[in-house]
């Protein structure tokens, strides 16, 4: 009864949206802020009852997904453009999980954004339309409605990057700042988005329609080119590349954080960056058509979540540290659908059963760290949203010894970071160490397996360097001597941030126990071997039987003692400050810290290649355009006219000149006709 | 659409209430001159109602008109007028774009009464081109919308308006003088010696007589008439100068219907009398598409001027029209034409807001203004919008039009086995987005520029926004609901050249 109205789920935003934008500043001071928060709590009311009932229905077991669809229009060809809605596990899971968050971030957004006047008014539209977005990519029923909702994101992140890009509260150079990373971020998803554009194109010709039901259907996946889903694939995961900011598109995120603080958490942490996971986990039963599509997943995943780690570890800038982490933690969502997949394309060519359930784990781990993720990250942007309004700054070097005055947000923070550190029991531990189980596990099998030796290794290390990075933050925010700010810190922030703070912290705990309760039952992704078919949901739950597994496994050990080290170390350094860190990167001279404080140079090649590739190419077209192309217009004119500066002429008002051009023209022409028309006896 | 009742001489009603609103607005010298403003609104207001009207109709073939014009022995020349599905959306378009435009220039306090009759009477000539069904006609109508626009520029222009305008003229009169050529040819050739029979009916019936050295050579005169009007790299340096030049209403009707005029051309004429021709030109067709979306894109990055910038990216978004004519195949000319639909919206924002920053902020320079949005919200909303409809915003109408025309254009690329060709079309959509995010980053964000006096900039006035409020409604519609026009276009496109 609440399933066929699952439309409304992105429409109650969108409709907020446009009521807030047009008429927000009538709503009282908040600028619609009411408003918002009501649309979304409806819509997440909505998404659990949608959710529940497509649970106890009898779509959950057969087929696993419910769709509803129609033609837009349709190209000549028989080419078909559908939209409706696609209800499966994985969209009940992001749907509840976006719309809950965002829900939250908004209400602590109240706070928040409380002094910026009217111009809450365009803040609250935007993030209402940003939530539109979101929700309809997590229930779209085709990849162009899917992209459309892809691109909506694309464009509010853009604009609320830019929230401050003009009349900045803190000055002109943070305007130009968020003016100019709103421009790159915009432009460095767009290659992504312009790569799954061709995706797009290949799909809906191979396919002839971009219906999921269409794509994923086995028989016209075995009835297509093998090379052509290759390349769909292959162009599909560049976009998810640039939206979820993977190596080598990796370096916008961290410009973004010039927006708003809840926007980086809400877009640049729980949601908009999930898109790119939420595609690959959507695209399975395509992208497991090859084994080595699958192993790109993964690397790209690996060598993103190591690299991210590494700027972490010396950024004085709050934000930019999470945003690292950020960066990271997608990395290993991608490394565990890489794993995943890499082991089910192997395990559908050799038809192993047993292989593709574990497989599915992986599935089940990507998706589960992508909701946890969403949970603690939200948390910590949050809380850092909260330190930077009552100390007025970034830089933790301003900070410190901030916890005894910021009690709530201290102790929700330190459990955002101990679950995203990987600390036994906190929710980030379960997917955390799933994921790295599976890298080893597929290391067992094909060709390339030795590849998942390497990423196994660089997921532990990178699982110490989080600990490492986030306990540094939280050290030095808040124990540790006192900074310049801490003095003049407005203390604890109001109730409507706060709250939202604590009841993150209970999910950034605690929801990794879903895992014991069912939770890889419900999202799991299964083949059936007789027809290819992929279907999510219906597999088997190994419930508590998961803690066995973790701790008689001695790895796990290992990545447990590798973060309490972490930890002490870093309390060590920046807390009791007994450890000098300047004696590993001697002073900040050091390549290694010189490489991590430029970025790995990622900004410079950016700036390179689309200053020499774009305005050097531009500059050159404008020269030959001025000079050639026009130039031989006007010397062609100045030829036939027989005299200097074709402007003084025209000015002069000398129109016979041109009229003999005009009939000269005609004559030539003329005889080049009749000769045409003799030459071919036409006349 | 709907089975509305049949309004006799309706087509020609569409030529004729401009006209008359021309000329009542010419004599409205003196003191009564600012009223003249009123006499454009309502005369383009009662067009738009019937090109609507026209539009929403079930068939249009009742609404042709067919009269002997002139007739001799050997000559017959017909005042046909016809519309179908490939004219009647441009026929809207000129509908909806004079009387939006009217709206915008209420503030005009020069000569207005000269300068709402120009506005009048390009529309005339304009809604001629499109519904003309005799070549004689069309070639007239085509000459006509000359004239209003060289007065427009020279007149109501900025300070090289003499320079723009002369060359304008010249460039563009050359080529049709080319394409007259190539009309006459099609015409005697069509006769086979008898009665030359100048209506598109009788060209047709009598194009079995073109044998392919014919269709070859008439194909690139023709071509090369229509292209200039496009315009194609490399005969497009009247564009740029002609709309810097241009008042902003003049600009307006410039791209957003009178390019319009060359694919307009290309399809109705070339593809349809020369099918053959058009194979053999097929390669060239996509040389000179691609080199125009890329060419046009770069040549964006390195404008200063804003109004400039959006000359430049109006050769880019035709090369994408040109792309989708030149895959000859059902897709690609159903898209080209909703491109050319989609872009004549589109650009009509582009250069309202653009030109708007030479008269709000004193200077369309890019690298003077900084920091606007502060000043002037409103205005950089409308902005933002036009330049993400134009990058290709999906949900708004130009994603589709560039998104059809790609995949049509993949579609030929896949039958020849060389699908890496999209690439080019992919990073053009990529340098689009690049010069339009630039261009807001230093025009509207950052800091507020001291390199001009801000004090007196001013915001959107009601017209204006009025006006770009109509064209941002029907971005959005059309953007949404794409079958509204897609179903028009494919009454005409379906079957024409059959599936890839």
């Amino acid at each position: 009864m609440f399933i066929e109205y699952t439309w409304l789920v992105p429409l109650i935003p969108a409709l907020c949206f446009v009521l807030v934008g047009f008429f927000g500043n009538k709503m009282g001071k908040t600028g619609g802020g009411y408003l918002a928060i009501a649309g979304v709590a409806v819509s997440c009311l909505l998404s659990v009852l949608i959710s529940y009932e497509f649970f106890t229905s009898a779509a959950y077991a057969s087929p696993g997904y419910y769709t509803e669809s129609m033609t837009w229009f349709t190209f000549p060809g028989g080419f078909e453009i559908t939209i409706g809605f696609y209800v499966d596990t994985l969209a009940c899971l992001m749907m509840m999980f976006a719309s809950f968050i965002s829900m939250l971030i908004f209400v602590y957004s109240l706070g928040y954004m409380g002094e910026e006047g009217k111009r809450k008014r365009r803040y609250f539209a935007e993030v209402a339309l940003f939530v539109t977005g979101m929700l309809g990519l997590a229930i779209s029923s085709s990849f162009i409605e899917m992209f459309i909702f892809w691109e909506i994101m694309g464009l509010c992140s853009y604009l609320l990057i830019g929230f401050w890009s003009f009349n900045h509260p803190e000055g002109d150079d943070k305007a130009d700042n968020a003016a100019s990373a709103a421009k790159k971020a915009f432009l460095v998803t767009r290659l992504g988005d312009v790569s799954l554009m061709g995706g797009l194109f290949v799909m809906l010709y191979a396919f002839g329609s971009l219906d999921y039901t269409v794509v994923f259907d086995a028989a016209n996946i075995a009835s297509v080119d093998h090379n052509l889903i290759i390349i769909a694939c292959l162009l599909i995961f560049g976009g998810v590349i640039g939206k979820s900011a993977q190596f080598p598109l990796l370096d916008w995120l961290p410009d973004a954080m010039a927006g708003p603080t809840t926007v980086s958490a809400l877009i640049h942490a729980a949601t908009m960056v999930k898109a790119g996971v939420y595609l690959v986990a959507r695209c399975f039963p395509i992208f497991c058509e090859a084994s080595s599509v699958m192993l790109l997943v993964a690397v790209i995943g690996g060598v993103t979540m190591f690299f991210a780690a590494t700027m972490a570890m010396n950024n004085m800038n709050i934000k930019k540290v999470l945003a690292y982490s950020t960066l990271s933690q997608l990395g290993y969502m991608f490394l565990a659908l890489g794993a995943g997949g890499y082991m089910i394309a192997i395990g559908i060519e050799t038809g192993d059963t047993a292989l593709i359930a574990a497989g599915s784990l992986g599935y089940t781990a990507g998706c589960l760290h992508m909701v946890n993720h969403a949970f603690f990250k939200a948390l910590l942007f949050l809380c850092s949203g909260s330190v930077i309004h009552s100390t007025g700054t970034e830089d933790m070097r301003e900070m410190g010894g901030l916890g005894p005055k910021m009690k709530v947000t201290s102790i929700t923070m330190l459990i955002g970071s101990l679950s995203i550190a990987g600390f036994p029991f906190f929710a980030g531990f379960f997917s955390k160490d799933l994921i790295i189980e599976q890298a080893l596990h597929a290391a067992d099998y094909g060709t390339a397996g030795w590849i998942f030796i390497v990423l196994w290794a660089l997921a532990i290390i990178t699982a110490f360097m989080t600990a490492f990075y986030m306990f540094r933050m939280w050290y030095m925010t808040f124990r540790g001597p006192e900074g310049p700010k801490t003095q003049h810190c407005h203390g604890e922030s109001p109730k409507s941030m706060t709250v939202p703070l604590m009841v993150l912290s209970i999910f950034a705990f605690g929801f990794g126990f879903v895992l014991l309760f069912g939770f890889d039952g419900l999202l799991s992704i299964n083949v059936d071997l007789a027809t290819g078919q992929f279907f999510v949901g219906g597999g088997h739950a190994e419930g508590l039987e998961y803690l066995v597994e973790f701790f008689t496994n001695p790895w796990t050990y290992l990545t447990i003692v590798l973060v309490i080290a972490a930890i002490i170390i870093a309390k060590f350094m920046y807390d009791k400050r007994k450890i000098n860190p300047g004696k590993f990167n001697k002073n900040g001279t050091s390549w290694l810290y010189r490489a991590l404080a430029s970025r790995w140079w990622f900004p410079e090649l950016y700036n390179q290649v689309s200053w020499k590739l774009g305005y050097g190419v531009a500059r050159g077209v404008d020269y030959v355009d001025r000079n050639i192309v026009d130039g031989a217009v006007n010397g062609l004119s100045n030829a036939v006219v027989g005299s200097g500066d074709i402007l003084s002429k025209a000015q002069t008002g000398n129109v016979r000149n041109y009229a003999a051009v005009v009939l000269g023209g005609i004559v030539v022409l003329f005889v080049v006709i009749l000769a045409l028309f003799y030459f071919m006896g036409g006349l | 659409m709907f089975d509305l009742p049949e309004i006799p001489y309706l087509l020609t009603l569409l030529i004729v209430i401009p006209l008359i609103g021309a000329i009542v607005s010419l004599a409205m010298g003196g003191e009564k001159q600012k009223h003249a403003k009123t006499v454009a609104i309502a005369f383009s207001a009662v067009t738009l109602v019937l090109a609507v009207y026209l539009m929403l109709s079930n068939d249009y073939s009742v609404y042709t008109e067919n009269y002997s014009w002139i007739e001799t022995a050997g000559l017959k020349m017909s005042y046909i007028l016809t519309v179908d599905g490939l004219s009647i959306l441009m026929v809207f378009l000129t509908a909806l774009l004079l009387f939006v435009v009217s709206i915008f220039s209420a503030h005009e306090t020069d000569k207005p009464n000269y300068f709402f009759a120009l506005l009048l009477a390009m529309e005339v000539g304009l809604m001629g081109v499109y519904m003309a069904g005799d070549y004689f006609l069309f070639y007239i109508m085509w000459e006509v919308t000359l004239i209003p626009m060289y007065f427009m520029i020279s007149w109501f222009g900025g300070p090289r308006r003499h320079y723009a305008a002369i060359k304008f003229f010249i460039y563009t009169h050359v080529a049709s003088l080319v394409m007259l050529i190539g009309i006459f040819a099609l015409a005697f050739q069509a006769a086979q010696g008898g009665l030359v029979d100048f209506s598109f009916e009788a060209v047709l019936a009598g194009s079995g007589a073109f044998g392919e050295t014919f269709q070859m050579l008439v194909f690139g005169l023709l071509f090369f008439g229509f292209a200039v009007k496009m315009p194609i790299v490399p005969f497009h340096t009247w564009l740029p100068d002609a709309h810097t030049e241009a008042p902003t209403a003049g600009s307006v009707l410039l791209a957003g219907v009178m390019l319009k005029m060359g694919s307009y051309g290309i399809i109705r004429v070339c593809l349809e009398a020369l099918p053959q021709g058009a194979q053999q030109w097929q390669t060239i067709m996509f040389v000179v598409a691609i080199v125009a979306i890329l060419y046009g894109a770069y040549a964006c990055i390195a404008q200063k001027d804003l109004k400039k910038m959006v000359a430049f990216s109006s050769i880019s978004h035709m090369g994408m029209v040109m792309l989708g004519i030149a895959c000859l195949s059902d897709v690609g000319v159903e898209f080209a034409i909703f491109q050319m639909f989609a872009h004549g919206l589109v650009t009509a924002v582009l250069f309202m807001t653009c030109g708007m920053a030479g008269h709000n902020f004193g200077t369309r320079e890019i690298p003077l203004l900084g920091g606007m949005a502060g000043k002037v919200p409103v205005y950089a909303a409308f902005m933002m919008f036009g330049f993400m409809a134009s990058l290709g915003l999906p949900g708004l109408v130009g994603f589709w039009g560039e998104f059809g025309v790609i995949f049509a254009f993949y579609e030929y690329a896949y039958s020849i086995d060389m699908i890496w060709l999209i690439v080019f079309c992919l990073m053009s959509l990529m340098l689009t987005a690049g010069y339009y995010l630039w261009a807001m980053q230093r025009t509207l964000f950052g800091r507020l520029t001291d390199r001009i006096d801000t004090t007196h900039v001013h915001d959107v006035n009601k017209a204006e926004g009025i006006a770009m409020g109509i064209m941002c409604l029907m971005i959005a519609v059309f953007g949404l609901w794409p079958d509204l026009a897609l179903s028009l276009i494919s009454q005409y496109s379906t079957g024409l050249f059959g599936v890839i």
